[in-house]
């Protein structure tokens, strides 16, 4: 049977894709494991010396059986990272002078070194990770948040790097962000300060290629799309602030003391505030994106003082160009 | 063919040098300090329990006074046996099918808000996450959306009583090795019922809705992690499915019983149902980069192309008319079909460059580009006592585009050790066009995005003791979408943290964006403040105490036309609220080496303005330990929440709960 010319473009695509990757993977420099590992070069004669973490366990006895379980122990543990049983000194350093004088000026210490440094330091390894992909539009990282500020290094347990309970995490977060986590004690909010979400479900503390690092769903869509996926469309009339600004053009979603978190009190101003241009034929730039004002509403009259009585469908539309079905 | 590229595809994984797993290091006793560190010791001590964790369980009583419709909308707790946590670890010391295995639930039994977290690992092996959360959804405001409230009918006409599941798994194959491949599945899917209201000319029916939504999302892909670059690839797929429906088989006079020309027009019947059927494909590319050390790369490539299919159907009797043409007809049958597609692209590309010790260059392009395109048909039939008439079929046609592009510089330089300042410019530009206009709109529009943006910033640290920040963005805009699109604006932020004694730190915050437009007819200025100040306080071991209290601002004024008669009015808009909250926690004189504590404080809100609002949270909290693992907790809170404007939606509430906690 012959094939299809469209199936053997697919295939010859699908082969010109995952051809490269293959053949990337194995033959690029670095493959197979370790040999592009980045060997601490050796100490130069008279500079301190690595010492292996064990040395660091009879002082440090705490954090050193605390660092057994903690993730971080598959540097001490793993050749590629070429750092096998010197796991502390990946971060801290040679500590041979240290260990000989116990004098923490003698060893360095990330979480009191400037924030870029010490993020250097963390991302030695964890630079080349989809995590940092957001990095440069981070404000986390151009506001010099170290990375220590959120994730404890030490700590026990596979998750104590960073805080996995939605209530810790938004604690965390909180400690900050003090003025926002006050929104949320508004009686129109998302479910935070109750524990059924957590600030991480929207945001990326690592950054994101999203305005305010918001996290991506579906690879380039809004976070807000991830529970509330009716809303997504796409319809056949939008309603083109959605998609143009986000549901922010008209929720606060961190919370309100407007009913639905909207930004304005009254359901009429948020719409007539963009519907507001005089009758002009269709024109390139005008003043703002948006129709005129509805003429025959008599704003009076409680039966159109809130617009989504009618317009119901505020958000997009299948079948109505007007959103009212 | 298949064969080959999954040969191909196996390769690398099979080659992958594989973690020394945790199980097979000797534990070795620890060598004298001068010894060459030896094998690792085994990360879990044979002492270790293989079951830890907590059983919170109770009762919680509640009394409500007020409107119970606004407390089931905003707090929504109620009365009843609870399972409030349970919280365990199992750790498997022979490393079967786990290492580790976390289990967390929280609010069972009855609560508005269920949540399931699953994590399971082992080590250089598998990485399983699953998520879950059962969302109740309750809303009925009068105040929102009542046009009958003045003939004293209190009704909320966009109400809702519903649940949203969302449910989501991923699964990492290898986490630690270079070729790290992932799967994942979430689903998120709504239910219930509501109020909606069914449109028709010169009126509108209050009518119940049942709502049901579902979206599936399938996605896997690989992470390539090496020393020198990463790439990530990643396919998905969604599917949704939408089945809303509104029936209603009795006499409903709707919202303007007024007789329309001597008619009263009116809802007899109605069958409405949306067939909604969706799917879509997304892909992901993703990859970093630090060829030197000078340098790094960062670059992204996303993409997805949604559509939905639309069955929409509609049968409805009673008495109505057509404005247009004043024609009275008694009933009308609508179907409509449409398909819509939204192939949306973004892609970002970046660096850092560090030419110099102090100096950082940090350079970011991006692009985001939608375009929404719709096709359909509407044929909607009119019934009427002497004839039917059939209307003309309304095709269902639009179109959305959206160009976005950013481009930002900025250079950061360490001025000193503790001191970073940065400064940069971005340029937004875009276009976007809409033949969609709401409302009677003049028709295709289409408009740029014009704004250059300076940034600045800096960074104040000395040691751990002082922290300061600021974060300044002036923009000037020639072009924007929307009359309340940010134009000329300036955004500020600053922060600072002081570690003023060993127990006492404290924390200021203030944030300030004013976003002028003065294009005639818009002349919008807005100015919103948010000044917070926090302290934690531990004057002895066992007190804590913490406090903040926040003030913000909020000031819009905007022109807008009055929709009769196209006169020009101001819309205002205003919102200051003081914020602040403290929880004291003490830890009271113990016995038998158990110590109960006892903690209090709580939140309000005070606001002022378009919706002046109050809003008390108080609540205190006492933990008894009985004995090792058993201890007796209890929790009194109170919500009162007042509205001056709509003072028949507030309501007070009393919530007792208290029962036991094991733990191990």
């Amino acid at each position: 049977m012959p094939v299809p010319l469209l199936a053997l473009r697919k295939r010859r695509l699908l082969a010109a894709l995952v051809f490269p990757i293959a053949a990337a993977a194995v033959l690029l420099p670095g493959w197979p494991a370790g040999a592009q590992t980045p060997t601490p070069a050796a100490p130069a004669p008279g500079a301190p010396a690595y010492v292996g973490s064990e040395t660091c366990q009879p002082c440090h006895e705490d954090i050193y059986n605390a660092f057994q379980k903690n993730p971080h122990k598959l540097v001490d543990t793993q050749k590629r990272r070429g750092w096998e049983a010197r796991a502390c000194e990946s971060c801290h350093g040679p500590g041979g002078k240290h260990a000989e004088s116990a004098d923490k000026k003698d060893i360095l210490n990330p979480a009191a070194m400037p924030a870029d440094k010490a993020a250097r330091d963390c991302l030695k390894c964890h630079l080349n990770q989809p995590t940092h992909i957001g990095r440069l539009q981070s404000s986390h990282a151009s506001n010099e948040v170290s990375c220590t500020a959120c994730h404890a290094i030490h700590r026990n347990g596979p998750n104590g790097l960073a805080p996995r309970k939605m209530a810790a995490i938004n604690e965390q977060c909180a400690s900050c962000h003090t003025a926002v986590w006050a929104q949320f004690q508004r009686p129109y909010k998302h479910r935070l300060p109750e524990g059924a979400m957590s600030c991480v479900d929207c945001h990326n503390p690592h950054g994101s290629i999203q305005h305010a690092s918001l996290q991506t769903y579906a690879a380039n869509e809004r976070p807000c799309f991830r529970c509330h996926g009716n809303l997504r469309g796409p319809f056949t009339f939008e309603h083109a602030p959605v998609r143009l600004e986000g549901c922010g053009a008209c929720h606060e979603p961190h919370g309100s003391a407007n009913p639905r978190m909207l930004t304005r009190a009254e359901v009429r101003y948020m719409c007539l505030e963009c519907h507001a241009n005089l009758p002009v034929a269709p024109v390139k730039n005008p003043p703002a994106l948006g129709g005129v004002p509805p003429a025959f509403h008599d704003l009076f009259s409680p039966q159109f003082q809130n617009c989504t009585v009618c317009h119901l469908k505020i958000h997009g539309s299948y079948v109505s160009q007007d959103l009212l079905k | 063919m298949k064969l080959l590229l999954a040969l191909l595809l196996s390769i690398p994984l099979l080659a992958q040098d594989a973690a020394a797993p945790a199980a097979q290091t000797t534990p070795a006793p620890a060598p004298a300090a001068s010894e060459a560190p030896a094998a690792s010791p085994s990360p879990t001590p044979s002492t270790e329990q293989w079951l830890t964790g907590s059983l919170d369980f109770g009762y919680r009583f509640a009394s409500v006074g007020g409107s119970n419709d606004t407390y089931r909308s905003v707090v929504n707790l109620g009365q009843g046996p609870r399972l409030l946590g349970l919280d365990f670890t199992v750790v498997d010391p022979k490393k079967r099918l786990f290492d580790r295995l976390d289990v967390r639930a929280y609010n069972w039994g009855g609560d508005p808000y269920n949540t399931v977290h699953v994590d399971a690992a082992k080590r250089g092996i598998y990485d399983f996450n699953f998520d879950y959360r059962d969302i109740a959804y309750f809303n009925f405001l009068p105040s929102f959306a009542d046009p009958l409230l003045g003939s004293g009918i209190v009704l909320d006409e966009n109400s809702y009583d519903t649940r949203r599941r969302m449910s989501d798994f991923q699964l990492d194959l290898f986490p630690g090795h270079r070729i790290v491949p992932y799967f994942a599945y979430g689903r998120d899917s709504g239910h219930g019922t509501g109020i909606t209201t069914f449109e028709t000319d010169a009126n509108e029916y209050p009518v119940y809705d049942s709502l049901f939504d579902k979206t599936d999302n399938y996605r896997a892909g690989v992470h390539l992690e090496f020393n020198r670059y990463h790439i990530t690839l990643e396919q998905g797929g969604a599917t949704l499915r939408e089945d809303q429906q509104a029936n209603t088989s009795t006499f409903n006079a709707g919202n303007n019983p007024v007789p329309f020309f001597g008619q009263q027009l009116d809802l007899t019947g109605l069958a409405q149902a949306y067939g909604i059927r969706g799917d879509s494909i997304y892909s992901k590319g993703l990859f970093t980069a630090d060829p030197v050390s000078w340098a790094d790369f960062y670059g992204q490539f996303l993409y997805s192309r949604p559509e939905t299919n639309v069955n929409y159907s509609q049968l409805n009797e009673g008495s109505f008319v057509v404005l247009s043409s004043l024609l009275f007809y008694t009933g009308e049958q609508a179907l409509a079909f449409a398909e819509t597609k939204e192939p949306h692209t973004s892609a970002s590309f970046g660096f850092e460059l560090r030419p110099w010790k102090r100096i950082r260059i940090v350079e970011n392009w991006m692009t985001d580009r939608l375009h929404t395109a719709a096709a359909g048909l509407l044929t909607d039939m009119i019934l009427s006592p002497a004839a039917s008439v059939q209307t003309t079929p309304l095709p269902l046609t639009s179109a959305l585009v959206m160009n976005y592009n950013q481009e930002q510089i900025e250079v950061l330089v360490d001025v000193t050790r503790k001191l970073t300042v940065r400064g940069g410019y971005r340029y937004v530009w875009g276009d976007a066009e809409t033949d969609a206009a709401l409302i009677a709109g003049p028709g295709p529009e289409s408009s740029d995005l014009r704004q250059n943006v300076g940034l600045a910033g800096a960074t104040f640290r000395t040691g751990q003791k002082l922290s300061a920040s600021v974060d300044f963005e002036d923009a000037s805009s020639s072009h924007a979408y929307f009359r309340t699109s940010l134009y000329n604006y300036q955004k500020m932020r600053a922060r600072a943290r002081y570690q003023a004694l060993s127990k006492l730190a404290l924390q200021a915050t203030f944030s300030l964006l004013n976003n002028q437009n003065p294009t005639p007819g818009i002349n919008y200025d807005f100015l919103s403040r948010q000044n917070s100040l926090s302290a934690t306080w531990i004057p002895s071991k066992r007190i804590t105490v913490l406090g903040e209290y926040t003030r913000s601002t909020l000031r819009s004024n905007i022109n807008y036309l009055e929709p009769e008669f196209l006169i020009p009015e101001l819309s205002l808009y205003r919102d200051n609220a003081h914020g602040a909250s403290a929880l004291v926690d003490v830890a009271l004189p113990g016995y038998a080496g158990l110590t109960p504590r006892l903690a209090f404080g709580g939140s309000l809100l005070v606001s002022s303005g378009s919706r002046p609002t109050t809003y008390y949270q108080p609540l205190a909290r006492l933990n008894v330990p009985l004995h090792k693992g058993l201890s007796w907790n209890s929790e009194y809170r109170y919500y009162g929440y007042g509205e001056v404007f709509y003072s028949y939606e507030g309501f007070r509430a009393h919530l007792l709960q208290t029962g036991v906690k094991l733990s191990r």
